[in-house]
This record gives structure tokens, C-alpha cells and sequence, in this order.
């Protein structure tokens, strides 16, 4: 039936019935690429800050702390000396924190200067570590599914997340601020309102951002990097986290600047799982030996002295609760 | 009835109507028309076939190896451009040469495949091609950008790949994918158009016959004559071009359904088991670029993976020829080869041996995922281009059945048409 149709067809084409018709060519519109798991205008769910007293706070160190080899038996520790290297979730992203040099391919940074030191302390080999790459929003599910032991990725000390994995002391003090292309007129948080601003899933800053009187249009990514390419390609008007981060961005591109008063504190600790106490104590341990042994200030004057101004400041001092 | 009461009966188309001249006039007339519209119907008929024989040869067997064509040099490109991040430093040049050469055999591939379409189905909405035309600069774009960052240092280089990826990925392959079912699907359409069982042609030239006999037996109750040469070359006529028309139109069918069974059909399970080895491959390496973060890669990988097991099965159970058997057997082991690699790989990298496993993702050595990926992939190469062949053969052979025919129907409806006229005139001239 199909093909006497099609012959049908033939025969009145023959015959002239033919209509004509024109081509229209239509306007194109670009449509420019995003990157991955991108979304505009998605607010994070307004979860009410938790509140609660002196989060920064943690667990006083064992005193003296055990040798490499000599950890005790049936702690968290023994369990990792016997694996034989740390598993330490890590960010490749940012810039001088933690990233994957081109280069080399290797990943490093400040965040990882302190893994190794930790590595170094528990299993006498800063190079015993397995570096499991996380973004912000995988860093307390693969804590709690035991996928890492411990997450060292400019993760910011908060009540809501006290909750739900153990904190080291504060290991670096970042402030949250804003950054912009070289010729914007945006100079503060105030003046955010209606601009595209970017930042990380899950991320605190994503959260101070949607929580801005002014009422800027958060844009999450995965990835700080990605905010960056965002900004380039000129899809958001503003990246805002922590100073820290922003300055690795600004160092890649230098028609950006940071601007604004502070947003906010963001104290940076190593996250553990909620059960391992123990490791808690260990790691602040090694942090107290880190920082009053000059290890701290190196890795500092190494990976950020170039990036942020003024002189190198004096490492954290740790807080603990008992 | 004789002369003088024809004569008496009178005048006009109505008195003459029942007479015999002018039931004989009126065969006459009928079976030139007849003749003539069914030999113009049934020549439309053989020159559709001839024309989706045509098609097979020029347009759309070959629009369907450019569709694959696309899909693989864009895959390949992703999979290229992503690796080259997997190793630090210098990419190497061979790596660079690979990504150019997908590039270029992609976008060559697409102006052949544009040019031919009608404007109207690239202007349309959300069609495949306009798709594949707009983003493919702006891939091509980002790639360039990613490598300007990763030759300078900057982690920024991984951010621009990855988001250049996330455009091959969620945009361009799958409408390189939606491309080549289409273009499968007109293969198929004219596979069925150029292949089905003659049915227009026997009714059409049964039609002529059965009037042609009508015509003889009322000639015959008429005048008593039981031969009319005029009608006898007729009938001769309509009959060899019926039989001519059949034996063609069935050595087509056969052609075309061997051309299905040779030729498509396998390169169809073929190039779908290409297409899954590019993406298991993709997969693997996204993995590793993931370094962790990578879970939903290797999961898509185990998938992708077992298809590519179960198609390269099917595509061993259809062959049919004994080349094209050894071609996947050989893919066969090359890709069980590659499966212990990975396994390898993965063991590697999950031990924290993430140097390891990108040796083994992308190293030269023999027991290495990239050497047992490129032989899986040139096996495959090789069987599909000779079950194309085999597909080539079978359209030439239907083109070959089919030659002429048109004109064989031309002219002997034409006979048809003269034998059936000369052959009632002659009678018709001996009432005057």
C-alpha cells in the first residue's frame, strides 16, 4: 500500500502537481556550554544554622604521642598502620590548596603538606597516603560510608556538621569574600543583588551566599575551578568563598580581584569520622607538632605566601574542650 | 445481428454501444488506455525500486557509514582529549595528531552528511544535524582553551576539559547516536521499498492479461475467429513483460534480503558494539581523570561493558561469512584482554597505586586497556567494512536485476497497447 502511495506520489509529481515551497533559514541562538551538574537559582535547602557553643573546639591530644609503629593496639590508628597508608579525601581544584599539577600530574598543595604531615606521624612515610579526590558535597558521605579516613579539603568547622563527622582543631583560618573580573563595579556584598554568584554543591559558602540580605541568584558547581570558567566565560558576575580559594582563582587569571569586607569566618578543620575519637586526638597531636615545628609556616610560605598579602601569620591556636 | 440491422440501429454512441463494432470499438479503446496506464504504472513502479536501489548505493548505505563515522571520531576525540590529562606533563604528540585527525574526519564527515539533507531538516528544530554543526566549534573550543590553562600550569585546564566532556556527553553524542538511527532507519526503508514482493506489478499486468483474454473470447462469440495475430502479439507481450517485471522484481527481493542478512543487519550489532567500546573506554578514563570521584563512571563502565559482551556475541552468531567470523573472534579476545586489564586497573588504583593505573589505562605496553581497546576497535573496523562490502555487493546485484527493466516495460507496453488496437481494427474494418 505504502509503495502505491509512493508510486501515486511519483505519478502526480510527473504530472506537475508539485507544490514549491522555500527554505527559511532560521536564527540561531548560542547556547552556551555549562559545566557538569551546573544549576542556576538553586538555593540550598535554608537549613536553620544550627547553634551551639565554641564549635572550634576539639579533643585534647594524647600526651606524649605514640610513635609510628607504636600505636595502641585496637585504635583507629593501628587499623590504618595496619593497611599501611592514610586514605585522605582531597580536593584537585584549588588552586595551591589542593590541585593536581599539570605538570606532573601529582596532586598538592597546603591541604596536602598536611595529610603527608599526619601520614608522616602515624605511619612514618608522608608518602603512605592514598589520595581520594572529593567534591565539597561527597566529603561527609564518603566520612560516614568509611570511604576516607579523614578529609583534609578547606572544609569549614560548623555546627551542622559537628553533627555528623568529628573535626580536628583549626589548622588555617579563612574568611569568606568575593571575586570579580577586573573592570566589574561590584565592591561588596551589597552590592550583589540579582548578580549570578557562584560557589560549590554543598559548600558553606554556597549557603552564606543564598543567605545575602541583597539577594543574589546562587549558582552551584561541583567544582571551584568550574566557578572560575563560569566567570570567564562571563555565565555568573561573581565567585564567593573563602579567601584562601578565591586567591588560587585570582593567581590563574589575572583579570580578576577580590573584593568586599569579609562574610564570613571559615575555620578550616580535618574532618574524621564521628566515631573515631581517638583519631581526632591524634590528628590534633600532629597539628600541635606541625605548627609549633615550623612545618606549618614552610608549607604556608611554599603554597600561599605568593597568593595572599601581607606577611605570613602565626599558625591557628588550637582550642580543645577537654 | 447483421449489417443492415447495425446499419438500421442507427447513430450515435448509444445506439452503437451494444452493436459489435461498437463493443469491439470500445475493447479497443479500453485496451490501449489500459495497456498504456498500466505499462506507465508498473514503469513508476519498477523506477521507485530502481531509485531505493539507487539510494541504497549513493545515499543512504553511505549516510549511515558517515553517521557511524561521526559518532566514532567524536567519541574518539572526547576519549583522546580527556586521556591526555591523565598523564602529567608534555602531551604527547601522537595524542595531539589522534585528537586532530577525530576532529577533522568529524567535521568532514558532517558537511557530507549536511549537504545531504534537504535545508529544510537541518533548519528544523532541534535537528540532530544543526545540533552537531553549532557545538562542535564550541567543543572544539574548549578543548583548545583547557590546553592553553594545562600548558601554563593551571589546574583551570581540567575545569574547561571537563566541561567540554560534559557537552560531548550530554549534547553531541547523543545526537551523533540519533543521526545514525535515523540514517539506519532510511536504509531500512528502502530495503523494505526496493525489496518487497511485487504485488502492483502482477495485479497490474494480471489486469491486461485478463482483459486481454476478455477481449479475445468476445472476438471470438462476435465473429467466430478464433485467432487474431493483432491480439495473440498483444497478449505475448503483456505476458513476457509480466514475467520479465517478476523475475526481477524477485531477484531483488533476494538481493535485498541478503543485503540485509550479508550486510546491514551485522554492521547494525557492529557498529553498536564500536559505539559501546568508545564509551566503556570514556568511561574508564573518566575514572581515572575522576581519581576517586569516579564512581558513577565505573558503574556506567560495568554496564556499557556487558553489553559490549552481549553484542559481540550477537554479532558472532550472525555472521556469515568466514572472514568477518574470524574478525570477531578476534574482537572477542581483544576485548576479554582488555577486561583483565581493566580488572588490573581498577585493582590498581583502588590499592592506591594510582600511577599503576594509569600505566595500565594508557601505557603502550602489550598487556595494557589502551592496546587491547585499539585492537577491539580496529577488529571491529575491519568487520564492519567487510560486511559493508558484502551489503555494497548485494545493492549492486538488486541495481543489476532491476537494469533496463524500465525500458523493457516501456516498450512492450507500447507493443501491448499497438497488438491489442491493430489486431480489433482489423476486425472492426470488416463491418464497414
Amino acid at each position: 500500500m505504502k509503495r502505491a502511495l509512493v508510486v501515486l506520489a511519483a505519478a502526480l509529481t510527473l504530472s506537475g502537481c508539485a507544490s514549491v515551497s522555500t527554505t527559511v533559514i532560521p536564527t540561531v541562538p548560542a547556547q552556551e556550554p555549562l559545566p557538569g551538574n551546573a544549576s542556576v537559582g538553586a538555593a540550598p535547602p535554608a537549613a536553620a544554622a544550627e547553634q551551639c557553643t565554641d564549635p572550634v573546639a576539639s579533643l585534647r591530644p594524647p600526651n606524649p604521642l605514640p610513635a609510628p609503629g607504636q600505636m595502641p593496639a585496637g585504635s583507629t590508628m593501628a587499623k590504618i598502620a595496619q593497611r599501611g597508608r592514610l586514605i585522605v579525601g582531597v580536593d584537585q581544584n584549588t588552586f595551591h590548596m589542593g590541585f593536581r599539577d599539570p605538570a606532573t600530574g601529582q596532586i598538592q598543595g597546603f591541604d596536602i603538606d598536611m595529610a603527608r604531615a599526619v601520614a608522616q606521624a602515624l605511619l612514618g612515610d608522608p608518602n603512605a597516603v592514598q589520595l581520594k579526590v572529593l567534591t565539597s558535597d561527597q566529603r561527609i558521605p564518603a566520612l560516614q560510608n568509611g570511604d576516607v579516613d579523614i578529609v583534609v579539603r578547606t572544609m569549614t568547622i560548623t555546627c551542622d556538621r559537628l553533627k555528623q563527622v568529628g573535626f580536628s582543631a583549626v589548622y588555617y583560618d579563612a574568611k569568606q569574600r568575593i571575586l570579580v573580573k577586573q573592570n566589574s563595579t561590584i565592591d561588596g556584598p551589597a552590592a550583589l543583588g540579582g548578580k549570578k554568584v557562584c560557589a560549590t554543591k554543598g559548600s558553606t559558602s554556597l549557603a552564606a551566599v543564598a543567605a545575602l540580605p541583597a539577594k543574589p541568584v546562587p549558582v552551584s558547581v561541583s567544582d571551584w575551578t568550574d566557578c572560575l570558567v563560569m566567570l570567564q566565560q562571563g555565565q555568573v558576575d561573581a565567585v564567593s568563598t573563602d579567601d584562601v580559594i578565591l586567591a588560587g582563582m585570582a593567581a590563574q587569571d589575572q583579570y580578576t580581584k577580590v573584593v568586599g569586607a569579609p562574610l564570613a569566618d571559615e575555620p578550616y578543620g580535618m574532618a574524621i569520622p564521628l566515631q573515631n575519637q581517638d583519631f581526632v586526638r591524634f590528628v590534633n597531636g600532629v597539628l600541635q607538632n606541625v605548627e609549633s615545628n615550623g612545618t606549618w609556616t614552610a608549607s604556608y610560605q611554599r603554597w600561599l605566601g605568593s597568593l595572599l598579602p601581607g606577611a605570613t601569620p602565626a599558625p591557628p591556636t588550637p582550642q580543645y574542650r577537654d | 445481428m447483421t449489417l443492415v440491422e447495425a446499419d438500421r440501429r442507427g447513430r450515435g454512441l448509444a445506439g452503437l454501444a451494444g452493436t459489435t463494432p461498437g463493443v469491439l470499438g470500445g475493447f479497443a479503446l479500453v485496451l490501449i488506455l489500459v495497456a498504456l496506464l498500466a505499462g506507465a504504472l508498473t514503469g513508476l513502479g519498477v523506477q521507485s525500486r530502481v531509485q531505493a536501489v539507487d539510494d541504497l548505493a549513493a545515499r543512504t548505505g553511505p549516510l549511515s557509514v558517515a553517521a557511524e563515522q561521526i559518532y566514532r571520531s567524536l567519541s574518539d576525540a572526547d576519549a583522546t582529549a580527556t586521556g591526555a590529562f591523565l598523564s602529567g606533563g608534555l602531551e604527547p604528540t601522537a595524542t595531539r595528531r589522534r585528537y586532530e585527525a577525530d576532529i577533522a574526519q568529524a567535521s568532514g564527515t558532517l558537511a557530507v552528511a549536511v549537504a545531504a539533507r534537504d535545508p529544510g531538516d537541518v533548519t528544523a528544530s532541534g535537528s540532530t544535524l544543526a545540533t552537531l554543526s553549532e557545538q562542535l566549534p564550541v567543543y572544539a573550543g574548549l578543548v583548545e582553551t583547557a590546553r592553553a590553562d594545562n600548558q601554563q600550569g593551571l589546574p583551570l585546564g581540567a575545569a574547561y576539559q571537563r566541561e567540554a566532556s560534559t557537552l560531548m556527553r550530554t549534547r553531541l553524542l547523543p545526537a551523533a547516536q540519533d543521526l545514525y538511527r535515523t540514517e539506519t532507519g532510511q536504509v531500512t526503508d528502502d530495503q523494505d521499498g526496493a525489496g518487497s514482493f511485487p504485488i502492483l506489478e502482477l495485479l497490474l499486468g494480471l489486469a491486461v492479461l485478463g482483459l486481454l483474454v476478455a477481449a479475445q473470447i468476445t472476438l471470438y462469440r462476435r465473429t467466430n475467429r478464433v485467432f487474431n495475430v493483432g491480439l495473440l502479439g498483444a497478449t505475448a507481450a503483456a505476458l513476457v513483460a509480466l514475467l520479465w517485471v517478476m523475475v526481477a522484481g524477485i531477484a531483488v527481493m533476494g538481493d535485498i534480503s541478503a543485503s540485509q542478512r550479508d550486510g546491514s543487519a551485522q554492521v547494525d550489532t557492529l557498529a553498536a558494539a564500536r559505539i559501546a567500546t568508545l564509551a566503556a573506554r570514556s568511561d574508564e578514563t573518566l575514572t581515572l581523570v575522576a581519581r576517586g570521584a569516579g564512581q558513577a563512571y565505573q558503574t556506567d563502565y560495568t554496564q556499557v561493558d556487558k553489553h559490549l559482551g552481549d553484542l559481540l556475541a550477537k554479532a558472532g552468531t550472525q555472521a556469515t561469512d568466514d572472514k568477518v567470523r574470524a574478525k570477531i573472534d578476534a574482537a572477542r579476545s581483544d576485548h576479554a584482554a582488555w577486561t583483565a586489564a581493566h580488572a588490573k586497573l581498577r585493582k590498581a588504583d583502588d590499592s592506591g597505586d594510582y600511577g599503576g593505573a594509569v600505566t595500565v589505562a594508557i601505557g603502550t605496553g602489550t598487556d595494557s586497556a589502551a592496546t587491547a581497546f585499539d585492537k577491539l576497535d580496529g577488529d571491529l573496523r575491519d568487520a564492519i567494512d567487510q560486511t559493508r562490502a558484502a551489503f555494497n555487493q548485494k545493492v549492486a546485484d538488486a541495481g543489476g536485476a532491476l537494469n533496463g527493466v524500465v525500458v523493457v516495460v516501456a516498450v512492450l507496453s507500447v507493443l501491448t497497447a499497438a497488438g491489442a488496437g491493430a489486431g480489433i481494427w482489423r476486425r472492426l474494418r470488416d463491418y464497414r
